[in-house]
C-alpha cells in the first residue's frame, strides 16, 4: 500500500502492465509485467531496442493500443490521478492532449497534410478549453508556434511546406499547447538529422522547465538519455531489465543487456576500439525463452537463467535489476567504464 | 492558376478536333442509310444521284468535314439529316434530362457509398464488410439494362408506385432510373471508398490527433475522410461525365428522352451532323467535368493547390 500513500507525488504510476498482441493466433507478448512510478518534474529514459515494447508502454498509458490487435492483459495506470485503465471514452479524451501528452517519432507524416498547422494546434486548444472561440484558439497556436520558434504567420502553411526539423517542432507545439502535465516522448528526434536534433532537444529540455512537466523520453540513443534524464529504465523484450537514477545505471550498471548497450557505443577516447556489438538477436515476441529472454545472448548466462523467470533484486531504493546471476553474491559484470 | 485553366481549355480543341474527326469519318463514310429514309426505298439511280448531290454527299469525306468544322467554329452544328431539327437545339432540349438524372443518381451514390464505404473500412474484415463487399461487388456486375428492366416489373408493374417509362411524372420518373445508373455507381465508389479509407486509417496523424484527445467520429470524418478524399472525388468524377454524356442503356430501357436516347437514335439512322455534333458536345461536357474535378482536388489538398500555384511544377 506504500505505493497509494506516495500517489498524489506521481506523475505516473504504472503497476504490473501485460500487452498481448494477438495476430492470427499467435500472442506476441509486448509488455510483461512493467511497473513503473515517475515523480512529478523528473524525466524517465526508457531505453531499448526496437520492439523491445518501450512504445506500447507509453501507448498503454493513453490507453492507445490499437485494438485489434492489442490487448492490455492486466495491470493498472494512474496518470496524474486518473486511473487510465477505468477511465470512460469521454474522460479519455478530456486525459488525452491535457494531461497528458505524447510526441511521436516520424514528425514527416505525424502531421495531417491537409489542416494548416495553427488549425492542428488550435484544435487540441479548442477541445480541452471549453467556450474557447475559435479566433482565440488559434491565437493560442500562434503563440505555441513563438514559443517553439517558428514565426506566428505560419500557421496558416500547411504541413508539405515545412522541413523536417520545423515540423517536429509544430509537433512539440500540438503536445505542450495545453501545458500537460506529463510529456511522453517517443524518439522524438530519431528521424531529424544531427544538427536538428540538438536543435529540438534543447528546445524541448527548455520547455520542460517552463512548463514544468514531467516527461518520459523513449529513446534508444544513451546519449540522449545522460543529456535529458533523471532517471532510467531499460526495457528488453518486453521487460524492465534494470531501473535506476541516470547515476546508478550509468555508473554503477549491473545488468549484462545495460551493459552491452554501453559497449557497443563508440569510445570518444579510443577512437580505434572496435565497437562490440551484443551477439544474436532479440528474440520473437510471439515465442519468449522460459528463462531470462537475454540469457540466448548473455556472456554470463548459466543453466539457472534459463530455467526461471530472473526476479527483480534491488540495490538501492531507487535501483532495481531483473538478472538471476546476482544470486550468487560474488557475481560483479566487466563493465569498462568508457564514459 | 488562370494560366492553368487557359492551358486547359486550350488542350481541349485538339480532343474535339480528333473526337469529331474520328466520328464523322466513322458515321459519315456510309451514306445509304440517310439517303434510303430521306429519297424512299424505290427512287432510281438518277434521283440518288441528285439526292446525293443536294445533300453535299458527292464531295470527299475530309472535305464534307471541313465544311462541317467550318460551322461549328461558327456555333453551328448543323440539321439533321432525318428530321431537319437543329442539332445544338435537340441536344439542348434533351440535355437537362440527362443532367438531372445524373444528379440524382450521384446523390444517390454518394448517399450510400460513403457511409457505407467507410463502416467497411472500419470494420475490415468483420461481416459487415464482408456483406457490403459482395453487395457491391454484385451492384458492380448486374447489367443495367437488366436491373432496370426488374425494377419496372416490381415497382411498377406489380406494386404500382412509379412510373415504368417516360418522363411525365417529374420526380417521380426520375427514380427509378436513378437507382438503376446509382447502383453501378454506388458499387464502384463504395470499394474506392473503403480502399482509400483503409489506407488512411494507417495513417500516423490519425495518431496525433487520437493523442490531443479528438473524439473517434472526428477523427474519421474530420481528419482521416478529407484525406481519402481525392481517390474518391477522381472516380466520382469520371462516373459523373459518363452518366452525363448520357446512359443510354438506361435512358432506352426507361424510355427517356435523354441525350443517350437522341444519340442512339442518330446512330441508327447514321444521321451524321447529329451523331457528330452531340458527341463533340459530350466530349466538351465530359472535359469541363473533369477539369472542375481537378479543381475540387486543388480545393481538398493544398498540396495540390501548392502545384497549380507553380504553374504545375512539381513542389518538394
Amino acid at each position: 500500500m506504500a505505493e497509494n500513500m506516495k500517489n498524489e507525488n506521481l506523475a505516473l504510476d504504472i503497476q504490473n502492465l501485460t500487452i498481448h498482441y494477438e495476430v492470427d493466433g499467435d500472442i506476441v507478448e509486448a509488455v510483461n509485467d512493467v511497473s513503473l512510478q515517475l515523480e512529478n518534474g523528473k524525466t524517465l529514459g526508457l531505453v531499448g531496442e526496437t520492439g523491445a515494447g518501450k512504445t506500447s508502454t507509453a501507448l498503454a498509458i493513453l490507453k492507445m493500443i490499437p485494438d485489434p490487435p492489442g490487448i492490455i492483459k492486466s495491470g493498472s495506470i494512474t496518470v496524474c490521478g486518473h486511473d487510465v485503465m477505468k477511465a470512460s471514452k469521454k474522460e479519455l479524451h478530456a486525459i488525452r492532449g491535457k494531461d497528458v501528452s505524447m510526441i511521436f517519432q516520424d514528425p514527416m507524416t505525424s502531421l495531417n497534410p491537409v489542416l494548416t498547422v495553427g488549425e492542428q494546434i488550435a484544435e487540441s486548444v479548442q477541445l480541452h478549453e471549453k467556450g474557447m472561440s475559435k479566433s482565440a484558439a488559434l491565437d493560442r497556436a500562434m503563440e505555441m508556434l513563438e514559443t517553439v520558434g517558428i514565426p506566428r504567420e505560419r500557421a496558416f502553411d500547411y504541413p508539405h511546406q515545412f522541413s523536417g526539423g520545423m515540423k517536429q517542432r509544430v509537433v512539440i507545439a500540438i503536445a505542450l499547447a495545453c501545458n500537460p502535465k506529463l510529456l511522453l516522448a517517443d524518439e522524438p528526434t530519431t528521424a531529424l538529422d544531427v544538427t536538428i536534433q540538438a536543435q529540438v532537444l534543447d528546445l524541448m529540455r527548455k520547455l520542460r522547465e517552463e512548463y514544468k512537466m514531467s516527461m518520459v523520453m523513449i529513446t534508444h540513443d544513451l546519449g540522449i538519455v545522460a543529456e535529458v534524464c533523471d532517471e532510467v529504465a531499460v526495457m528488453y523484450a518486453g521487460r524492465i531489465v534494470e531501473r535506476g537514477t541516470l547515476r546508478e545505471v550509468f555508473k554503477n550498471t549491473k545488468h549484462p543487456y545495460t551493459e552491452g548497450l554501453f559497449n557497443s557505443l563508440p569510445n570518444p577516447r579510443d577512437r580505434k576500439a572496435e565497437l562490440i556489438p551484443i551477439p544474436g538477436l532479440m528474440p520473437d515476441p510471439a515465442n519468449l525463452p522460459q528463462g531470462c529472454a537475454f540469457a540466448p545472448r548473455c556472456p554470463y548466462a548459466t543453466e539457472a537463467c534459463t530455467k526461471a523467470q530472473p526476479q527483480p533484486r534491488k540495490f538501492s531504493d531507487t535501483h532495481t535489476v531483473l538478472c538471476t546471476a546476482y544470486d550468487d553474491a560474488g557475481f560483479h559484470i566487466r563493465r569498462n567504464h568508457n564514459g | 492558376m488562370g494560366r492553368y485553366v487557359l492551358k486547359r481549355l486550350l488542350m481541349m480543341i485538339p480532343v474535339f478536333i480528333g473526337v469529331s474527326l474520328i466520328v464523322y469519318c466513322i458515321c459519315g463514310s456510309n451514306t445509304r442509310p440517310i439517303l434510303m429514309k430521306v429519297g424512299g426505298e424505290d427512287m432510281t439511280l438518277e434521283e440518288e444521284a441528285e439526292l446525293k448531290h443536294e445533300l453535299g454527299f458527292d464531295q470527299p469525306i475530309l472535305i464534307r468535314y471541313v465544311k462541317y468544322m467550318g460551322g461549328m467554329i461558327r456555333g453551328d452544328l448543323g440539321k439533321s439529316h432525318i428530321t431537319g431539327d437543329d442539332v445544338l437545339e435537340s441536344f439542348l432540349q434533351t440535355f437537362p434530362l440527362t443532367m438531372k438524372v445524373a444528379m440524382s443518381s450521384v446523390l444517390v451514390a454518394i448517399l450510400i457509398s460513403l457511409p457505407l464505404g467507410i463502416v467497411s473500412a472500419l470494420k475490415r474484415g468483420t461481416l459487415t464488410d464482408n456483406a457490403s463487399m459482395v453487395v457491391a461487388l454484385l451492384g458492380l456486375s448486374i447489367p443495367n439494362f437488366w436491373f432496370g428492366l426488374m425494377m419496372i416489373l416490381l415497382f411498377a408493374l406489380n406494386l404500382r408506385w412509379l412510373p415504368s417509362v417516360g418522363y411525365k411524372q417529374g420526380i417521380k420518373s426520375l427514380i427509378l432510373p436513378a437507382i438503376t445508373i446509382g447502383t453501378g455507381m454506388t458499387a464502384r465508389l463504395t470499394r474506392q471508398t473503403r480502399s482509400s479509407m483503409l489506407d488512411v486509417l494507417r495513417a500516423d496523424y490519425l495518431r496525433t490527433a487520437r493523442a490531443k484527445g479528438v473524439s473517434e467520429s472526428r477523427v474519421i470524418l474530420h481528419h482521416a475522410l478529407r484525406n481519402a478524399l481525392i481517390p474518391i472525388i477522381a472516380t466520382l468524377g469520371g462516373q459523373i461525365a459518363a452518366t452525363l454524356a448520357g446512359a443510354s442503356v438506361t435512358e432506352t430501357v426507361f424510355a427517356l428522352p435523354g441525350v443517350g436516347r437522341l444519340v442512339v437514335n442518330a446512330i441508327n439512322d447514321m444521321d451524321v451532323n447529329m451523331v457528330t455534333g452531340c458527341v463533340t458536345l459530350k466530349a466538351m461536357v465530359t472535359s469541363v467535368v473533369m477539369l472542375l474535378v481537378d479543381f475540387l482536388f486543388a480545393l481538398v489538398d493544398p498540396r495540390i493547390k501548392a502545384q497549380f500555384a507553380k504553374g504545375g511544377k512539381k513542389n518538394g
